[in-house]
C-alpha cells in the first residue's frame, strides 16, 4: 500500500510538471469547452416554435390559441398529436401543447367538475432554460385565462410532460462530448509515458525493485482516474457557469461512466503500448487512434449528421457510448443506444483491451 | 568486523548458467561463487554476456538452464524475496526525469521493508548540492552517483553495480571507490562491471574476465596477471629492418608483441635483452624509439584473452 501510494504521488508529480501532458489533459478539452460553448450558443431564440393540437374544436379552443399566439413568444403551428411529438422529437418543435376535448364544453357550461381541465405540455427538460420559460409563458396565460372566465375553482390546468428532443442545446451538447473526448485522450495518452519509462529502462529498474507489477499498474490507473476527476469537475464547472449547463441525472450514474469510460480508455492506451517500441511510435500511434475517435464518435455533431457510410464505423467506437451515455446521464440527451448497451460496448472494448495488453505488453 | 566464519560464506552461487537469446548463446555455462565482503570485477567486452549473467543473479531473468543461488535464495524462484535484500544499478535505466534527487530516493525507499534515511544517502554520495533538482539536469556523474544511492536505499547485503563510474570525473570516481570500500567494510558483497583497467586493480578483490558467454579468467588481479606473464616487457617503436625473426632471437625473448606500431618483448632478463636489443638496433644504425620496461598489467591479459582492448 505504501509503495502504490508513493508511486501515484510521484506519478502525478511527473504528470504535473509535464507541461505537455498538462495541456493535452487539462487546458485543451477546456479550450474546447468554451471555445463550441460561445461559438454555438450564441444568443438564443427570441420565440420559440410550438406545436399547436386542439383536440377540442370549440371557439374556446380558438380563444385561448389567440391568447398565446398573442404573448409573441410563441410561433404556434397547428398539427394532429402524434404528428407535432415527433416534430419535436425531431427538433423542429420547442414544445407542444394539446387542448384536450371537453373544454369548450366546460368554460360554456361555467361549471367545474372540480378537477381543472388540464392544457398537456410538451417541453425537453434538457433544455432547462428553454422549457423555464416556455413552462412561465404556459403558466401566465393559463391563469389569466382563469381570470377572465372567473370561474372560482380554476377551470384550466397545466400538464407538464418531458419530451427528449434530439435537439438539445449546443453548449448541453458539447459539455459531455467534451467530457468524454477528455477522459478518452487521458486514458490513451497513458502510453506515452509507459513507452517512455520502457524505452529509458525506468521499468526495469523498477523491476529490479520488490514491487509488483500490478502496484505499477494500479499506480497508473488511480493517477489516472484523480486527473478523471479534476477533468470532469472542471469541464462540468465551466458548463455549468458560462453555459448553464446542468447535469440532470443521476450523479452516481455520471461518475460510473467517468470511472468506467477513463478506465477503459486507460486500457486502450496499454494496447498502444503493447505495440509501440519507441516514444515517437508512441506518439504517432496515439494520434492515429486519438483523431478518429475524436471526429468519427459523435462529440462535436450528432452521429446522425454523419454520411451514411461512416455510421457503421461510429457504431464500434467506444468514445461514440462514452459520449453517448454521459450526454443522457448529464444533460438528459436523446439516446443513440440504451444506457446498458454503452455500459456494455464500453465494458467490452475494456476486457478486450485489457485482454490483448496483458497478452502483448512487453515490460523491457 | 565480522569474524572469519562470514568471511567464507558463499554469497553468490552460479552454477552452470545458460541464457540463449533467438540467435545468441548470450551466456554459455557460467559458474562461480562470490564470498561475503567480496568485491567482485566483471570484466568483458560488450556482448560478453556479463549483462545477461547479473540480470539473472538479479532474479531479472530466468536462466535457461544452471541455477544462481543469491543469498540462499533461488533467484529464479523467489525473485521478490531476493530483490528485498540486494541493491541494483543498472547501467542504462535512466531515472524519472520530473522527480528531484530527494523524491526519488523516497520513491524508492518506500518500496522496501528495509531503508536507509534519505538524507544519509544524499550526503554519502555527495548529492547534498542538487538534493531539489530534477534528475533530467543533473549531469552524467551526479545521476550516476544517485542510480548508486538508489541501490543502497535498502541497506542490500548485496549490491550490483553496473559500470558505476562510467561518466564521472576522476575525483568523482575516487570518491566512489572510497564509498564501495566502505560498504565492503559493513560486510557488504560487491559484484560490479567495470570498462576500467584502474577501478578493477584498485578495487576488486577478484576479477572475472568473460567473453563469448563465457568465464575466461578468474582470480585476482595479481594472479590474473602471473598466471600469463611471469616475464616483463621491453616495449619500444617498431624499428624499421628489425623483423620478428630478428627480435625472438634476442636473449631471453619468450614473446613478441605488435600494438599500435609498438612492439613489446616478454623476457625474463630484462638486462641481457636490452642490451642484444642495443646491439641489433647499432648495427641498423638505429636506435629504439620510446624504449620503457612494463610488468604486465590486466589489460595485458585482457588483450591477450579477448583480443580487444578494455575500453572498445
Amino acid at each position: 500500500m505504501g509503495a502504490l501510494i508513493a508511486l501515484t504521488v510521484a506519478n502525478i508529480r511527473s504528470f504535473i510538471r509535464d507541461r505537455a501532458a498538462i495541456f493535452w489533459t487539462l487546458a485543451f478539452p477546456i479550450l474546447f469547452v468554451v471555445l463550441f460553448g460561445s461559438i454555438f450558443s450564441g444568443n438564443g431564440p427570441d420565440s420559440f416554435q410550438v406545436g399547436w393540437v386542439d383536440r377540442d374544436g370549440t371557439p374556446a379552443a380558438g380563444g385561448l390559441r389567440q391568447a398565446f399566439a398573442g404573448v409573441g413568444l410563441f410561433e404556434l403551428t397547428d398539427g394532429e398529436q402524434e404528428a407535432s411529438l415527433q416534430q419535436m422529437r425531431d427538433g423542429d418543435l420547442d414544445a407542444v401543447i394539446v387542448v384536450p376535448a371537453g373544454l369548450g364544453e366546460a368554460i360554456a357550461s361555467g361549471v367545474s367538475s372540480g378537477e381543472p381541465i388540464a392544457l398537456a405540455v410538451y417541453t425537453d427538460p434538457s433544455q432547462q432554460s428553454q422549457s423555464t420559460t416556455i413552462q412561465q409563458v404556459v403558466g401566465q396565460v393559463v391563469s389569466t385565462t382563469n381570470q377572465t372566465l372567473s370561474g372560482r375553482p380554476p377551470l384550466l390546468g397545466v400538464d407538464i410532460q418531458a419530451l427528449q428532443t434530439s435537439d438539445i442545446g449546443a453548449a448541453a451538447y458539447f459539455v459531455p462530448s467534451i467530457l468524454g473526448m477528455a477522459l478518452m485522450q487521458l486514458g490513451i495518452f497513458a502510453a506515452i509515458p509507459l513507452v517512455e519509462q520502457r524505452e529509458k529502462s525506468i521499468l526495469k529498474r523498477l523491476g529490479a525493485t520488490p514491487l509488483r507489477r500490478w502496484t505499477l499498474v494500479g499506480s497508473n490507473i488511480v493517477m489516472r482516474l484523480l486527473i478523471a476527476l479534476v477533468q470532469s469537475v472542471l469541464i462540468i464547472g465551466i458548463g455549468a457557469v458560462l453555459f448553464d449547463v446542468t447535469i440532470v441525472g443521476s450523479l452516481l450514474l455520471v461518475a460510473g461512466f467517468i470511472i468506467l469510460g477513463s478506465v477503459t480508455f486507460i486500457s486502450i492506451g496499454y494496447v498502444i503500448a503493447s505495440f509501440a517500441k519507441t516514444e515517437e511510435s508512441a506518439n504517432a500511434l496515439t494520434s492515429i487512434v486519438q483523431f478518429p475517435l475524436m471526429f468519427l464518435s459523435g462529440i462535436f455533431f450528432p452521429i446522425e449528421f454523419m454520411p451514411d457510410f461512416l455510421r457503421p464505423v461510429a457504431t464500434l467506437l467506444p468514445l461514440t457510448y462514452l459520449g453517448d451515455a454521459l450526454r443522457q446521464v448529464m444533460v438528459g440527451g436523446a439516446p443513440f443506444a440504451p444506457l446498458a448497451v454503452d455500459a456494455l460496448v464500453l465494458g467490452g472494448w475494456l476486457v478486450g483491451s485489457f485482454l490483448i495488453s496483458a497478452r502483448f505488453f512487453r515490460w523491457q | 568486523m565480522t569474524g572469519a566464519r562470514d568471511a567464507a560464506e558463499i554469497v553468490i552461487e552460479a552454477q552452470d548458467l545458460r541464457k540463449r537469446y533467438i540467435n545468441i548463446q548470450a551466456v554459455d555455462g557460467v559458474s562461480f561463487q562470490v564470498q561475503r565482503g567480496e568485491i567482485l570485477g566483471m570484466l568483458g567486452p560488450n556482448g560478453a554476456g556479463k549483462t545477461t549473467t547479473v540480470e539473472m543473479l538479479e532474479g531479472l531473468r530466468k536462466p535457461d538452464s544452471g541455477q544462481a543461488l543469491v543469498l540462499g535464495i533461488d533467484a529464479a524462484r523467489q525473485p521478490e524475496r531476493l530483490k528485498q535484500r540486494i541493491g541494483v544499478q543498472l547501467q542504462s535505466a535512466a531515472l524519472y526525469p520530473n522527480l528531484t534527487v530527494r523524491e526519488l530516493i523516497d520513491l524508492f525507499g518506500a518500496f522496501y521493508s528495509r531503508r536507509r534515511p534519505t538524507a544519509e544517502l544524499i550526503e554519502a554520495l555527495d548529492l547534498g548540492e542538487r538534493r531539489d533538482a530534477q534528475t533530467k539536469v543533473l549531469s552524467g556523474g551526479q545521476r550516476q552517483r544517485l542510480s548508486v544511492a538508489l541501490a543502497l536505499v535498502n541497506e542490500p547485503e548485496l549490491i550490483f553495480l553496473d559500470e558505476p563510474t562510467t561518466g564521472m570525473d576522476p575525483q568523482a570516481r575516487r570518491s566512489l571507490w572510497d564509498l564501495v570500500t566502505s560498504l565492503r567494510e559493513r560486510g557488504t558483497t560487491v559484484l560490479l562491471t567495470t570498462h576500467y583497467m584502474e577501478e578493477a586493480e584498485h578495487l576488486c578483490d577478484r576479477v572475472a574476465i568473460m567473453d563469448h558467454g563465457r568465464i575466461l579468467e578468474l582470480g585476482t588481479v595479481k594472479e590474473l596477471v602471473e598466471r600469463r606473464f611471469q616475464e616483463l616487457s621491453v616495449r619500444f617503436d617498431a624499428v624499421p629492418g628489425l623483423d620478428d625473426q630478428h627480435l625472438r632471437a634476442l636473449p631471453g625473448v619468450s614473446r613478441v608483441m605488435h600494438e599500435d606500431g609498438e612492439v613489446a618483448l616478454y623476457t625474463q632478463t630484462v638486462a641481457e635483452t636490452i642490451g642484444g636489443l642495443l646491439a641489433a638496433t647499432r648495427d641498423l644504425g638505429q636506435e629504439p624509439g620510446n624504449l620503457a620496461v612494463r610488468r604486465a598489467t590486466l589489460e595485458d591479459v585482457f588483450l591477450e584473452l579477448t583480443g580487444r582492448a578494455l575500453r572498445d
